[in-house]
Formats: structure tokens, C-alpha cells, sequence
């Protein structure tokens, strides 16, 4: 029981990166591997939030959300807008985001530098107990966050006008700019929300580990959650992101945490040759 | 549909005297147009005119231009010569405020928003919406409330079998029903020009002429219609008048009644 609770705990996170993943995923079709950037980016904001403005953590993950909202529109309309104008296939805008990741990482190291930094503590040392499993109040207080913060996106793609304009952009994005709405302000609003899912996973992976140029390289792990749950679907994500966080900490229990990521990668292998659509994607060939 | 009864809705037409858009001023004008898919050149010199309330045909076999027209009227295809007027007003510019370079046109999402609404071959519903989804699609750059309240009731009344289908997936209706929601869905932006691209592809014949009584319908609340069909014989009985297109050049345009009695176009396009 407390391997599931850690689990689900880590899985929550998985969660949020790999729903930020399939939100571009869906309406794009190529893997935006500057999302591990953006999440860097996210982090570093909120820690410049706690720690310079001494913000309580509210407002930090709601600064973190609002900045590398903004880092991810900026992005797409610098590295992907004049590529999928000129309808690149996906594999020119999958090296493009390599590139920005790259751009992103190094523009930290150059100005900020390579040094590890710690978020302020925001909680108590303090556990709860959990159908007779021990929490941290962090973990805790991360996985509601993830899973509300999924649901309330739920409810925005299937409740409003803007989401629903999404879900068709997904479906038919010619068709979509045909009924009147402007794509490239909706792929801008898809990239805002996935920039905004990525700001608090990066303050959460922040305050769990450390804040550290390369941290944005766990998404390898949303990239895994994401296929497992079927690349572009959201429900899939979130399934995606708690089954790889409850696989990865039986491995580390009962076999070795250095098989970790051994076994997260031969998982992806496996995936992408015998279930390439995950438990609830949709029919692409692309996967990258 | 029965030869008889194409003739009959072809006089009802004629006699209805609607103004010939050569004849009046144009709502929708395509002057000279030129449409290449890389170095296929698809439309040479495209011109027609649509009078305000007007049913106009297009009419070709396959691959003679008639949908690459469509897309770029609406704004979908680049256009490397000539321009589409709505109401005098163009639509496709040379925006780049340069004196060469190629025209310009305006983004699909603005020319709806100026009154033109494509129903596009095959419908290209959003399959994975469900149909009031769809319907909600059609009027999303609207504010109107009661107007888009009002407009739902109207496409229930041509189309009430969508009134019962409204929480079902639209990937999952037949093909009539999922071809009334492709026109419902254009009529919830409210057009004034409503283009129809192959409405009875795919359909029994039944079902097709339901749809082509729904067009005169569409036409009697004041909505222009610009058809491509390759059905000429039912698309010239609904319409005022048709043009011909071959390979990318409009051959000859006339009033409807005179391309069926013309028997070079019997010959060609009506099968007899």
C-alpha cells in the first residue's frame, strides 16, 4: 500500500508533464521535446518567486504558470509558427523543439550557471497517514493539485466554446479555421495551457528534488506516461502518468532503484512495437 | 431522381426569375483566378459571378478544378492570380504591400466571418464531436444568443432528425444525416453566401433529393448558393444558372434551362 501511495504520488507529476505533452501532441502531431525546458523554465521562475519576492506558494505556482505560459507561446511562435505555416512535416518541428531545448538549457547555464538550487520549505516535515501508508504533506498536496488541475482541464475543453474549439483543431484544424476561429491564436492558447501545466510541475519537481539546468530531462518520463496512456489523449495522460508512477516505485522497492529507468525505457520500447496507440490514443503513424 | 422531376424544378426556377448575377450587381465575383498545386497549375483564369440570392452551379467531371475552386474562395488554397470579390469588397489582396510578389488572400477564419460558409466534399464533420458540438462550431464567432438560438430551431425544422441526435457523436450518423449536419453546421454562421461542394456524394437518392429541396429552401431565406456537383442534371435543376468547368477553364456558362436543352453539355455531362 505505501509502494501504490508513493507511487501515485510521483505519477501525479508524471501526470501534469505528460498532459502539457499530449495537449500539443493532439493538435500538432510531433513530440515537443522543449517541454522539459519549459518545465526547467517554470521552476526557475517559481524559485526566483520564493526566493527573492518571498511569495508563499500559492502565488508561486500561480507565477510559475503565468511565466512559462508566456515561455511556451514565445516559443511556438518563434521555432514552430513559420514551420507549420509552411506545413513541415512533424519531424522538422520535432528537431526545431531539440533545438530550442538545447537553446533554453545552455541560455540557463550561460546566465544563471550550473549550480543546484532548493526551493524555501513550504511544509511542515510532517506525514500524514493514508489507508495506513505514510505521505509527506508535499506529495500530497502535489497530487491534488495534478489531478484537479486535469480535471479543471477537462472541464475547460469539454465545457467551453474555446475547448471544444480545441477538440475540433484536434480532429480537423483546416475545418476549425473554417468555422471562423483564428488557429494560430488557438495553437497559442493550446501552448499557453500546456506551458501552464509545465509551471507547476516544474515548481513541484522543484520542491521534491532540486532546481538544476538538465532537471527539464524528466520528461523523458512524460514523454513514457504520455505513450502508455496514448500520445494526444488526456485521460491517457493522466492514467499514463500514475501507472508509470506506481511501476516505477515497485521496481525501486522490490528489484533496484537503479533498474528504475531501465525498466521506464524498455517499457517505451515495448509500447511503441506492440500497443503504439497506449491504452486510449488514436490512430497516428507518427509517434515522435 | 427522375428526369421529369428535374425538369420540374428547373421551370419552378426559371419562373421564380431570379436576377442573373452578369446580369445585376454580384455578391460573389471570381475574377481571373489562377490556382497551382506546386507546378500543376489547377484553375487558369477563373471567372463567374453569383447575384445576390442566386443558386449558381459549377459543374465538371473529376479533377476538373471544381473543388480546388471552392478552396480557394474560401481561403484555403493560396491563389497566384486574381481575386474573389464579396460584394465588391476583395477578398484575396495583395497584402504584402508590395507591387509584385503573389495575391494575398484573407485567412479562412476572417472570410467566414465576412458571410462565406463552405459545406466541403465528403462534410469533414468533427467525426469525434457530437452533433451539437458541430452545430456549436458553426456559430463559435458568434455572440448572439437568442440569434444562434433562434438558428438552431430553424436547422431542426429542415433537419429534425438532428434534434434527436444531438449528444451522439457525429462519426457515428449515416451519411444523409451526417450530410444534413454539414449544411446545418454552415448555416449556423449565418452566410450569406453558402458554398456546397458534392452534397450528394455518397448519397442514396432519396436522400439527395431531400437535399436539393433544402438548397431551394436555404435560397428562399435570402442565402446565395454557389454548387459543385458532378450530378449536373440535379445540380442545373435547382439552379438559376451554370458554368462549365474543364480542366481548370470555365468552357461556357448559361441559364440552367438552356445547358440541359444544350446537347453538347447533354452529351458530355448529363449522360444522354
Amino acid at each position: 500500500m505505501q509502494t501504490l501511495v508513493t507511487g501515485l504520488s510521483v505519477g501525479g507529476i508524471y501526470s501534469l508533464m505528460a498532459v502539457g505533452y499530449s495537449l500539443i501532441f493532439s493538435i500538432l502531431s510531433f513530440s515537443n521535446f522543449a517541454h522539459g525546458a519549459v518545465i526547467m523554465l517554470g521552476a526557475y521562475i517559481g524559485l526566483a518567486l520564493a526566493t527573492r519576492l518571498h511569495w508563499g506558494l500559492g502565488l508561486v505556482v500561480a507565477g510559475s504558470v503565468v511565466g512559462a505560459g508566456i515561455i511556451s507561446v514565445f516559443n511556438e511562435r518563434v521555432a514552430y509558427a513559420a514551420l507549420r505555416r509552411r506545413r513541415a512535416p512533424s519531424l522538422f518541428l520535432m528537431i526545431s523543439a531539440m533545438g530550442c531545448s538545447v537553446f533554453l538549457e545552455n541560455t540557463v547555464y550561460a546566465t544563471i550557471g550550473s549550480r543546484f538550487f532548493a526551493f524555501p520549505e513550504f511544509f511542515r516535515r510532517e506525514v500524514v497517514s493514508l489507508w495506513g501508508s505514510s505521505l509527506s504533506l508535499l506529495d500530497l498536496f502535489a497530487f491534488t493539485v495534478s489531478v484537479g488541475a486535469i480535471f479543471a482541464l477537462h472541464l475547460f475543453i469539454t465545457k467551453t466554446k474555446t475547448g471544444i474549439a480545441i477538440r475540433a483543431g484536434v480532429n480537423d484544424m483546416t475545418m476549425c479555421s473554417l468555422m471562423g476561429v483564428n488557429t494560430d491564436r488557438l495553437i497559442s492558447i493550446v501552448f499557453f495551457l500546456a506551458g501552464a501545466f509545465a509551471g507547476v510541475a516544474g515548481v513541484f519537481l522543484g520542491i521534491k528534488y532540486l532546481v538544476y539546468p538538465t532537471m527539464g530531462w524528466v520528461t523523458n518520463k512524460a514523454y513514457i506516461a504520455a505513450v502508455i496512456g496514448g500520445l494526444g489523449s488526456l485521460p491517457g495522460a493522466l492514467a499514463g502518468g500514475l501507472i508509470l508512477g506506481v511501476l516505477e516505485t515497485l521496481v525501486s522497492t522490490y528489484l533496484s532503484s537503479v533498474l528504475r529507468d531501465v525498466f521506464s525505457f524498455t517499457m517505451l520500447i515495448a509500447l511503441l512495437i506492440w500497443l503504439p496507440n497506449g491504452l486510449m490514443g488514436r490512430e497516428t503513424e507518427e509517434k515522435i | 431522381m427522375t428526369d421529369e422531376r428535374c425538369g420540374e424544378r428547373n421551370l419552378e426556377s426559371r419562373t421564380e426569375g431570379r436576377p442573373a448575377g452578369e446580369q445585376g450587381p454580384a455578391h460573389l465575383e471570381v475574377r481571373g483566378l489562377h490556382v497551382h498545386y506546386g507546378s500543376i497549375h489547377a484553375l487558369h483564369g477563373v471567372d463567374l459571378a453569383v447575384g445576390r440570392g442566386e443558386i449558381v452551379c459549377v459543374v465538371g467531371v473529376n479533377g476538373a478544378g471544381k473543388s480546388t475552386l471552392m478552396w480557394a474562395v474560401s481561403g484555403v488554397l493560396p491563389v497566384t492570380e486574381g481575386s474573389v470579390l464579396l460584394d465588391g469588397v476583395p477578398l484575396v489582396r495583395s497584402g504584402t504591400g508590395r507591387s509584385y510578389g503573389p495575391p494575398r488572400a484573407l485567412p479562412p477564419h476572417e472570410i467566414v466571418n465576412l458571410g462565406i460558409s463552405l459545406v466541403p466534399e465528403r462534410r469533414r464533420l468533427f467525426s469525434a464531436l457530437t452533433v451539437r458540438e458541430n452545430l456549436i462550431m458553426g456559430s463559435i464567432r458568434r455572440t448572439d444568443r437568442d440569434g444562434i438560438a433562434a438558428d438552431l430551431e430553424r436547422c431542426f425544422s429542415l433537419y429534425p432528425v438532428l434534434k434527436e441526435r444531438l449528444a451522439q457523436r457525429a462519426g457515428t450518423l449515416s451519411g444523409g444525416e451526417q450530410q444534413m449536419l454539414a449544411v446545418s453546421r454552415a448555416l449556423m454562421s449565418r452566410p450569406s453566401v453558402l458554398l456546397l461542394d458534392e452534397p450528394s456524394l455518397g448519397l442514396a437518392p432519396l436522400v439527395a433529393d431531400a437535399l436539393f429541396d433544402t438548397i431551394l429552401k436555404i435560397r428562399e431565406e435570402g442565402v446565395t448558393v454557389l454548387l459543385v456537383e458532378q450530378n449536373a442534371l440535379q445540380a442545373l435543376s435547382v439552379s438559376d444558372r451554370g458554368y462549365v468547368l474543364q480542366t481548370g477553364e470555365i468552357v461556357t456558362s448559361a441559364p440552367s434551362g438552356e445547358l440541359i436543352e444544350n446537347p453538347l453539355i447533354r452529351k458530355a455531362y448529363l449522360g444522354s
